[in-house]
């Protein structure tokens, strides 16, 4: 008898506990979409060098500004975002140094996108480009 | 008023349980730095009770957080005392429960029979410690939600559970107001439920095996 | 002393003053030092953000292993702090228990305190 009680208790804590984890880990999400935002007209592209872009897009229903590297190496264009990918910050571009630096744990990477000095573990992502009529898109997930 | 208590206490019989507890005698060497723990009892209490004027006004969606706390700071009458005594009220907080922590190792406090005790106390810590984490996130600033992104993308570093705990903590993939609710609900529900639930069995250790004196 | 204390009231009224004096303490601070009102969230602008000095020593911690060993300083560390200190009563058994306890104790303490003064220090 007491084992039953014992055994019961234990079994609806278990599936008390399972449907609370259930519940609270968040549901599927909707895929991630390609979508392409208009970045500049194709005149504004650097001619050598790095140029920041402020790109407005749609996120969940609202209107978010967020910052992208276009690198021109003299032989492609290299879109990066400015996502460091050690925790998630955002980088700067130094002019002086030449490197992306990023100010939370000092990560830095060359033009290219690749990891020189610090601690993130990957270079940073690359974006797809694509011109059109003159006008500069940029591939993002959202 | 005495005979008002003395009514109430003949119903709800509160005090002769614990009249050991009461006016038992305390242990020989016992000294200043044995408040700590009632210190620490009493930030929780100021904690809590400033948590509840605040949780009054503050407003945990994405698009109306920081405004709500703008409100508190400029238009609550004396809100920004409120959030000041809070935030101080945490820092301290913290401290209490270390110097606690250090003051029952220094005094062999944790030894048989107190070792469950010891591991109540240091549940306490860690729950103090996701509490001011959680708590980081709610101004919904600048400050909060890159220290929240940083955070949560740590835990995606975990080995094999990682990228379920940064998901299940930010509720989605990126930091969102789905993630403010998260936490603000840890913040100001299961922390504290937790935390008077082992406060309680501290306390009820405590009774039950007296306050160890003397080194 | 020829009378032993009581917990109620002789103890009590002390801790109680104590606790006066606390949250005397707190009011001064939270009248002299408010929060300071943080900037708007911004997708767009570079922040490097600042744990709460109780966090720190991670913050710092986490800056020792780059690339993929930050495991290391995210999980194996802090876990094996905390089971450390919540094992604490179960080290210290047999003879020597006292001295490994203290050993480890100190360390663990000494660790802490000095990341924590190396980040902020050093910024």
């Amino acid at each position: 008898m007491k084992k039953i009680c014992n055994l019961f208790s234990f079994i609806g804590l278990c599936i008390m506990a399972g449907v609370y984890l259930l519940f609270a880990f968040p549901s599927r999400m909707r895929k991630k979409k390609d979508l392409y935002v208009f970045a500049c007209d194709e005149a504004e592209l650097p001619v050598q060098g790095v140029r920041q872009y402020y790109i407005d897009y749609p996120l969940r229903g609202r209107t978010v500004t967020k910052k992208f590297f276009i690198v021109n190496t003299g032989k492609e264009l290299l879109v990066f975002s400015s996502v460091c990918t050690h925790l998630g910050c955002l980088i700067n571009w130094h002019r002086t140094e030449n490197r992306f630096m990023c100010p939370c744990h000092g990560g830095q990477y060359d033009n290219q996108g690749n990891v020189v000095a610090g601690p993130p573990p990957a270079p940073l992502n690359r974006l797809p480009l694509k011109i059109e009529r003159q006008k500069v898109y940029i591939g993002l997930r959202v | 008023m005495g005979k008002f208590f003395e009514w109430l206490d003949r119903n709800f019989r509160i005090k002769k349980p614990h009249r050991r507890f009461l006016y038992r005698s305390i242990p020989e060497g016992v000294n200043y730095f044995f408040c700590l723990g009632g210190i620490a009892f009493a930030l929780f209490i100021l904690l809590f009770i400033s948590g509840m004027m605040l949780a009054i006004y503050y407003v945990p969606s994405e698009n109306e957080a920081f405004a709500s706390i703008l409100r508190i700071d400029n238009e609550v009458r004396f809100g920004w005392f409120i959030r000041s005594f809070h935030k101080w009220s945490a820092n301290l907080f913290i401290v209490a429960i270390v110097l606690h922590t250090i003051r029952v190792f220094v005094y062999k406090a944790y030894r048989h029979p107190r070792e469950l005790n010891w591991i109540a106390g240091s549940l306490i810590l860690i729950l103090a410690f996701a509490s001011g984490f959680t708590g980081y996130l709610l101004p919904w600033d600048q400050k909060a939600y890159w220290a929240t992104e940083v955070g949560t993308t740590m835990a995606r570093t975990v080995p094999l559970l990682g990228p379920y705990l940064c998901y299940f903590l930010r509720g989605g993939q990126d930091v969102t107001g789905a993630t403010l609710i998260r936490f603000y609900v840890i913040h100001v529900l299961y922390i504290p439920l937790f935390m008077c639930l082992l406060l309680w069995a501290h306390f009820h250790l405590v009774k039950h095996q007296g306050v160890k004196g003397g080194l | 002393m020829n009378r032993q204390k009581d917990f109620y009231p002789d103890y009590l009224i002390e801790i109680l003053l104590v606790i006066f004096l606390i949250v005397e303490l707190i009011v001064t601070l939270a009248l002299l030092y408010p929060p300071a009102i943080g900037r708007q969230i911004d997708f767009s602008t570079p922040f490097s953000p600042r744990p709460e000095w109780y966090f720190l020593w991670l913050y710092q911690l986490i800056r020792y292993f780059p690339g993929s060993r930050i495991v290391i300083g995210t999980t194996v560390i802090p876990l094996t702090a905390v089971l450390v200190l919540i094992l604490i009563p179960f080290i210290d058994k047999g003879k020597l228990g006292r001295l490994k306890v203290v050993i480890v104790g100190v360390l663990l303490l000494l660790s802490i305190v000095i990341l924590t003064s190396i980040a902020v220090l050093i910024p």
